[in-house]
């Protein structure tokens, strides 16, 4: 029996994404302009899956209304993991919906049909022996590592101590039913349920084949991160809208002023509006619905939907949230900054901002590079914000 | 969105196998539906309304055969009528045909069959098919290589399937829309989602893009656009099908409220510019009308007042009339457009009135959500939502697809000083609609309110017919009395109802002279202590008087109208859940009401 049907885990928040994530998950987070779920979900498809199952639980509405009962004809059925108790955990509440042989990814990271494909065709050659995507990353220790002996994992280890490692888990597994048993029987650490304790397990007592790829295999893990995701989606292309020269992707329902200037790559898409003399790119994406207007300058960011830069702005280095406003003459200069999450300090980031969801800049504001604005905050005329601004504060002068 | 299915090897239980078939495919859409059998001879049987309606309309007929398909419309191509549901016929009565999909070329195919000397008998995009395997197995095909020669004629999106008189087999193919094989012990099924047969097998295929199949008695066979025989992979399904049309929501309703973002941006692509503040729909900018009198019904009238208001205060007189009134009493209508509003295109009363507006020789223009349908045939001109299907019978997001298409109306043919902030307000919409879903504290004050006796609902200007819409919007879900008013009307009789038991859900926007005065109304009823429940943008000092909260976000008033409403269809909603109604299908009502 060939494997048809996808698991993918989409339930956890990504909390070292705040402020993004208020409103939504991480898979819902964008990858250039589009979902990083939704690349996912294409993966799937491209790879000849036909039924998908998505665990949600952090904001699931969130996925639910964008991608509803179906996506490119292809029935998603949602099962709610209600607490993030781990990623065994969260497979454990398909259960009751998966019957036979199963392919399990992880949705908040962006992968491409052939590595699905390659695990899929590997696993079907030995339908009793788990077999999960390996890729080779020069910062492994960030992630779950792995060791490998002819071609079965031998190790498998969560962000390990040591930078040894070279190889990491691709978070795409196929497994045979009978792993909904092996991690009822696997022991919870601090009460969660990790997928990997039942890998390490499964190679304690068996085989676990490791599918070695060097497919698209990207991922967020601060807000920043958006930015250089957004940069590597732009340079393979993986963009839904026409391209209109090269590396310049406008979607036909947009509106770009004939004297507004599109430098590659950038992505526009449905519904934006781009006022005239406005300059947009390189490395940028604007989500649905986005506007710019005239004269503003924007390079190397982020705009997620229904966002609005007023005219005059320039915006360099950013990542800009769903519905955040950027009134006339924003300044957000760019370039390197040391960037603040709770007592952790990320030097040297190349960060001009990161506003989040709903922000109101109202005019005349500047940004110092590094600043984390929370959503819903509001940052009054003539404001120069710096640090870290929380959800819902105004700042006057 | 159509549901087809079709089995073979069910023997004397195909028609109950076909009839339960169809109704877990409700949810792709039920305004007709109907069966194909065939033996010897083929018996097909279909009419316009429910599942429920065609099991009645079979009960007492004999309809026989081995093998049969059935097919479930929402309708796309002409009205629901007996004539438009499928399976569509060809000239001999011998080939029928169940098709979900759009056929792009089915205009200048049935030009060709008509000046061919073929007869047709719907409105449908379909009925083209059955006539061109008609001419196939007249030049000597059989009925494989017919459907074939048909099938290729075809551009568009298709699950089409086919039965002839005499032939134990059932033909279908795919592209663009869903089916899927369904492999039981005895029998074959087809159908456009598994629910379908579900309870009959667990094995399914999917077939691809381009295929074929067959289905018979003694089994399947798939093949590619050349003949050539494919190997497919056999699944094993077993999640609960029944969810996977409401996306794991416990209602169509709430997933449609959902859905309003996406309604809107749809509603308005393409449409609008706010960079040069013009407004694109296409040839009805020229209509500049010095008149406007709306006609509509129920939620679609309430959408109607809102739209006089518009072009009111552009100027322009407008009025809103009761569909069914305007029918049987109509106005003076002078040189005034005549612009009917109704969600399904099919509402008697609407069209009722269209007609005699036609009949005294006025414009009419038709805003509906339904392509082809008959008031956007029967009008000079149409004005689409495009709100996508709606299966909840309460109507939410094409009431806030209407809002959005109405203003386009005004916009584009009445001139505005405001215009480039209207569009703006407008584009501003899907998103304050997320925000005020991902916020709303609309759960918590239905928990609060549920055993209320009645519930009162006060607005001025936009606010006025949000206040009448939220009203109904109770009505007809909880079977609670609801009453929207003028919120200056309320102290001249109804207030004499108003008691700790009534709450009262009062809607402001911005701190103007009409929020003053709604706030005054407001004081009198927290007088006589009833509990207020305030929808407002918190500009004014509502919030003082008021119980609850139910915050929107700051906008123009037009666009605030959209946003207080999806309150109102949360309070709503969240009131009849937690009163356990049957919330996407309410006690004595229809979807779209077809009789006057």
């Amino acid at each position: 029996m060939s494997v048809r049907t996808a698991v993918v885990l989409a339930a956890g928040e990504g909390t070292r994404l705040r402020p993004m994530t208020r409103n939504r998950p991480k898979p819902m987070l964008p990858a250039a302009n589009r979902p990083i779920l939704e690349y996912v979900f294409d993966a799937l498809i491209d790879a000849g899956i036909s039924r998908i199952v998505a665990v949600v639980g952090y904001k699931r509405d969130r996925v639910k209304d964008y991608f509803g009962p179906t996506y490119r004809d292809v029935p998603i059925s949602y099962v709610t993991q209600a607490k993030q108790l781990g990623s065994g955990h969260a497979l454990l509440q398909a259960r009751s919906v998966v019957d036979g042989p199963v392919l399990v990814v992880n949705g908040d990271r962006l992968i491409d049909g052939a590595t699905v494909a390659s695990v899929v065709d590997h696993f079907e050659e030995d339908q009793d022996t788990p077999a999960l995507a390996v890729i080779e990353r020069a910062d492994a220790q960030r992630y779950g590592a792995v060791d490998l002996r002819d071609g079965d994992l031998v190790s498998i280890v969560e962000k390990p101590d040591s930078n040894q490692y070279r190889l990491i888990n691709g978070g795409i597994y196929a497994f045979p039913e009978s792993i909904f048993g092996a991690i009822d029987e696997t022991p919870r650490s601090d009460g969660e349920l990790a997928l990997t304790d039942t890998i390490a397990r499964l190679i304690e007592r068996g085989r676990v084949r490791a599918i070695m790829t060097d497919g698209m295999w990207v991922d967020a893990t601060y807000p920043w991160d958006l930015l250089a995701v957004a940069r590597e989606v732009l340079a393979r292309g993986r963009v839904v809208e026409d391209e209109q020269a090269d590396g310049v992707w406008v979607d036909e329902s947009a509106t770009v002023h004939e004297d507004a200037t599109l430098q590659g790559p950038v992505v526009v898409g449905p519904d934006c509006e781009v006022g005239p003399n406005a300059v947009v790119g390189s490395n940028t994406a604007l989500g649905d619905n986005v506007t710019v207007g005239a004269n503003a300058t924007i390079r190397n960011s982020v705009l997620d939907v229904d966002a609005r830069v007023d005219a005059g702005s320039t915006i360099i280095d950013a990542v800009v949230g769903q519905d955040t406003t950027l009134g006339a003459n924003t300044t957000i200069p760019g370039g390197p900054a040391d960037v603040q999450v709770g007592t952790d300090v990320y030097e040297d980031q190349r960060l001009g901002a990161v506003l989040a969801d709903r922000v109101r800049a109202r005019g005349n504001v500047s940004l110092s590079p590094g600043t984390l604005v929370g959503p819903k905050a509001t940052l009054h005329s003539g404001v120069h914000a710096y640090g870290h601004v929380g959800e819902g504060v105004e700042v006057v002068r | 969105m159509c549901g087809i299915i079709g089995c073979a090897g069910r023997g004397e239980d195909t028609l109950d196998t076909l009839v339960h078939g169809l109704s877990k495919l409700e949810y792709r859409g039920y305004d007709s539906a109907g069966v194909a059998l065939a033996d010897e001879s083929l018996d097909v049987r279909k009419c316009a309304g429910e599942i429920e309606d065609l099991r009645e309309h079979l009960s007492g007929m004999t309809v026989e055969g081995t093998v049969g398909m059935g097919h479930t419309r929402w309708s796309t191509h002409g009205p629901p009528t007996d004539e438009n549901a499928h399976p569509h016929q060809d000239c001999t009565g011998n080939v029928a045909v169940v098709h979900n999909g759009i056929i792009e070329n089915y205009q200048s195919l049935r030009d060709e069959l008509v000046a061919a000397g073929h007869t047709f008998h719907s409105d449908t995009d379909t009925e083209v098919v059955p006539h061109l395997v008609e001419d196939a197995l007249n030049d000597g095909l059989g009925p494989e290589a017919a459907f074939r020669q048909a099938v290729e004629q075809l551009a568009g999106s298709y699950a089409v399937a086919l039965t002839v008189a005499g032939t134990e087999s059932v033909f279908v193919a795919r592209n663009d829309s869903p089916l899927v094989l369904g492999l039981g012990e005895d029998a074959t099924f087809f159908a456009s989602d598994v629910p379908a047969f579900r309870d009959f097998t667990d094995q399914v295929v999917y077939l691809d893009d381009g295929e074929y199949a067959r289905i018979s008695p003694e089994g399947w066979e798939v093949s590619d656009v050349d003949g050539t025989v494919v190997e497919k992979a056999v699944d094993t399904v077993s999640w609960d099908p029944e969810e996977t049309g409401k996306s794991g929501y416990d209602h169509y309703m709430l997933k449609e409220i959902h859905e309003q973002p996406r309604a809107l941006r749809q509603c308005l692509r393409g449409r609008v510019d706010e960079l040069s503040a013009s407004v694109d729909i296409g040839d009805l900018g020229d209509l500049s009308p010095t008149g406007v009198q709306f006609v509509a019904c129920g939620t679609s009238y309430h959408a109607a007042f809102y739209a006089a208001q518009l072009f009111q205060s552009a100027g322009i007189p407008a009025q809103a009339f009761l569909a069914s009134e305007y029918a049987t009493s109509p106005p003076p209508i002078g040189d005034a457009l005549v612009v009917g509003v109704t969600q399904s295109g099919e509402t008697a009363d609407t069209l009722s009135a269209l007609r005699e507006a036609r009949h005294r020789g006025a414009r009419t223009l038709a805003v509906t959500n339904v392509v082809g349908s008959t008031a956007a045939r029967e009008c000079d001109h149409a004005l689409y939502i495009r709100a996508g299907p709606e299966i909840g019978v309460a109507a939410s997001k094409t009431f806030s697809s209407q809002l959005g298409a109405l203003n386009l109306l005004a916009l584009a043919t009445t001139r505005s000083d405001e215009a480039r902030e209207i569009i703006a307000a407008l584009r501003d919409l899907p998103g304050q609609v997320q925000e005020l879903i991902d916020d709303s504290d609309a759960k918590e004050v239905a928990e609060h309110y549920q055993d209320a006796d009645s519930y009162f609902f006060i607005g001025r200007g936009h606010m006025h017919p949000v206040a009448l819409e939220g009203a109904l919007k109770m009505k007809e879900i909880t079977y609670k009395h609801a009453e929207g008013f003028a919120a200056g009307e309320l102290k001249h009789g109804t207030l004499a109802l108003v008691t700790e038991d009534t709450p009262v859900f009062a809607t402001t926007v911005g701190d103007g002279e009409q929020a003053t005065k709604t706030v005054g109304n407001v004081k009198e009823v927290e007088a006589r202590d009833a509990p207020v429940v305030a929808v407002t943008d918190g500009q004014s000092d509502i919030e003082r008087y008021a119980d609850h909260v139910l915050t929107i976000p700051e906008t123009h008033p037009r666009a605030a109208a959209v946003l207080a409403n999806v309150q109102l269809q949360l309070a709503a909603y969240h009131t009849a859940n937690f009163l356990g109604r049957s919330i996407d299908k309410p006690r004595n009502l229809a979807k779209s009401v077809t009789v006057e």
